[in-house]
């Protein structure tokens, strides 16, 4: 049935809106913060030449978006969850008649949302002193946000109810979600890496969401944007597999 | 038909310092609909442990539990849909309000819009919560988390409402409220199934009961039932002519006779033809619940 799952991804929306300041305002923070020191680095460079050079503060802007995506919609569910456990409301989730799978999608379109929410935010804040910002194809737009809210949500969901503490979580955003995303060519195109790092970068899969929303805005890609749907496509795939899995083993018998 | 049928339910749990321990041991109940039943037993007795297995958030190690022909396990989403839970645990939302709470968590039994609005002030009236609706569940004293809770179970209209010691720790007019509550609730159709260690609430409110202890069923059945086979067997009456002869076995204590009884049908109309319309009061003692625990269990409760 829709309108239970409804009403939990209501009721998870309600619980970022209102923390809004802390939605909003630290993730602009951050991002206000890296365009004020890549800014100053990248005065009026440019990747490629010609007419079709894309500025390179523009370049880091769309990547820092992307990590902004990837980091909301990452931390709302598993904070939401880790919490629940501690404090014992978890047991909510235990009684209520919807599938296990269908809480968990519940919980990935509420990061998903949450993490648009920012976005928009972000974006309305910050845009305008951006040079030479578009959109390239509307199409995989909407994929690259879709679908890295959704990836995110759902890696979330499941590291939320693995987790057993928010010292768990730290470790997971410190040591490996950042590194992962500073490898995925936020700031630099990935070739310009040293020799081992631009292959283990193909690798990484943060890469391709960012690399998929940088070609969705500018038209700009570090790999194929085909190759890179396919990878975002499939780690949501497997990412939905496993959240399946860690929901009922969690919450049902 | 029957609303809840246990069929040999045994839970065993590891545990580190004792091993494997059986904390429900081959339990099988039924609860007829439309009944109260209690579930009654001393602190860790496994009652909280059946009601987990019965919501469907503990998986039996054995047995099978059915809601309304609805097995919990195999058809748990459709089992707790007809079940409505009052956890012993209290447990408050963090960043919501009272009505927030109730808004969303009947929302997700499938409660359309419209009837969550209504009902939401209905039951924090008949709870006397309705002055709380905007404030932080979290911030609410324990009786009222307590209510709050049971308003959470009670919005979606369950067939079948249990609820995990609902008065324990609170206060006697609470207690009365929630009696009521509960008393409304099974008047309209819901079955109810609670449990507590108060005795003399198990009295007030069931017709039947389950007595458990050490995870095993010791006393199950109707209340008037188990409480007339656990009688002193002693039949008191009173006379206006206390002059009278008396039957073999009559005993005077104070103002009153006691007669050793061995049938009580028999027995009454034996006292009733020979003292006839001398009987200014007849009756047979029967025992309280108190009694029957004490001597079911060597521990009492
Ligand atoms: N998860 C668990 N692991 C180990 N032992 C448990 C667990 N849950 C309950 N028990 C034990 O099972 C017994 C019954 O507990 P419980 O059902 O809470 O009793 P009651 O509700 O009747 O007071 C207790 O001895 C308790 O310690
Ligand atoms: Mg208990």
């Amino acid at each position: 049935m829709m309108t239970g799952m409804w009403a939990l991804y209501a009721r998870e929306v309600k619980r970022f809106q209102k923390i809004l300041l802390d939605t909003v305002f630290s993730p602009l923070v951050s991002v206000l913060m890296y365009l004020g020191v890549f800014g100053v680095v990248a005065g009026s460079r440019t990747i490629g030449e010609g007419p079709h050079a894309l500025p390179y503060i523009t370049f880091v802007y769309v990547g820092l978006l992307g990590m902004m995506m990837v980091n909301s919609s990452f931390s709302n569910p598993s904070f939401a969850l880790i919490i629940a456990k501690n404090v014992g409301n978890i047991i909510d989730l235990q009684l209520v008649p919807i599938k296990a799978w269908k809480v968990g999608i519940a919980y990935a379109c509420a990061a998903l949302t949450r993490g648009l929410f920012t976005l928009v935010v972000a974006i309305l804040a910050t845009a305008w002193f951006i040079p030479g910002l578009g959109i390239h194809s509307f199409v995989y737009l909407i994929l690259a946000l879709v679908l890295t809210g959704l990836e995110f949500g759902m890696l979330g969901v499941t590291f939320g109810f693995w987790a057993k503490n928010f010292e768990a979580l730290t470790f997971m955003t410190t040591f490996i979600m950042q590194p992962m995303i500073f490898l995925a060519g936020v700031f630099f195109p990935i070739a310009t890496l040293p020799a081992p790092w631009a292959t283990i970068s193909q690798f990484n899969p943060i890469h391709h969401n960012i690399n998929l929303l940088r070609y969705a805005v500018t038209g700009y890609s570090d790999t194929n944007p085909i190759v890179s749907l396919g990878v975002v496509v499939g780690m949501s795939v497997v990412l939905f597999g496993i959240m399946q899995v860690v929901t009922r083993k969690n919450l049902r018998v | 038909m029957q609303s809840l049928t246990i069929t040999g339910v045994t839970k065993t749990f590891e545990t580190p310092k004792k091993g494997i321990f059986t904390a429900v041991d081959n339990v099988s109940i039924t609860i007829e609909e439309g009944k109260i039943h209690g579930l009654l037993g001393p602190n860790g007795a496994g009652k909280s442990t059946l009601i987990s297995m019965i919501s469907g958030i503990l998986k039996p190690t054995s047995g099978t539990i059915s809601i309304l022909g609805v097995d919990v396990v195999a058809e748990t989403e459709a089992a707790k849909k007809l079940l409505g839970i009052v956890p012993q645990e209290i447990v408050a939302e963090v960043a919501f309000t009272v009505e927030e709470v109730l808004y969303y968590f009947s929302g997700m039994y499938g409660v359309s819009e419209a009837d969550r609005r209504v009902r939401i002030r209905e039951v924090l009236r008949e709870l006397d919560l309705e002055d709380k609706m905007h404030e932080r569940a979290r911030f609410l004293s324990g009786g009222m988390k307590r209510r709050l809770m049971i308003a959470k179970a009670i919005l979606h209209r369950p067939k079948f409402l249990i609820l995990d010691e609902p008065t324990a720790g609170v206060d006697v007019s609470l207690r009365q409220k929630i009696w009521a509550m509960v008393r409304r609730l099974n008047a309209e159709g819901t079955t109810i199934l609670f449990t507590t260690h108060y005795l003399e609430e198990a009295e007030n409110l069931c017709e039947s009961i389950t007595l458990i202890d050490h995870g095993k069923v010791i006393k199950d059945g109707n209340l008037k039932d188990i409480q007339q086979e656990f009688s002193k067997n002693i039949i008191h009456f009173e006379l206006f002519d206390r002059s009278a002869t008396h039957l073999a076995g009559v005993q005077e204590t104070g103002n009153a006779y006691e007669y050793p009884m061995t049938a009580l049908g028999e027995d009454m109309a034996k006292l009733t033809a020979h003292y006839g319309d001398n009987l200014k009061s007849i009756r047979s003692e029967a025992a309280s619940l108190e009694d029957v625990f004490l001597k079911l269990t060597n521990s009492g409760v």
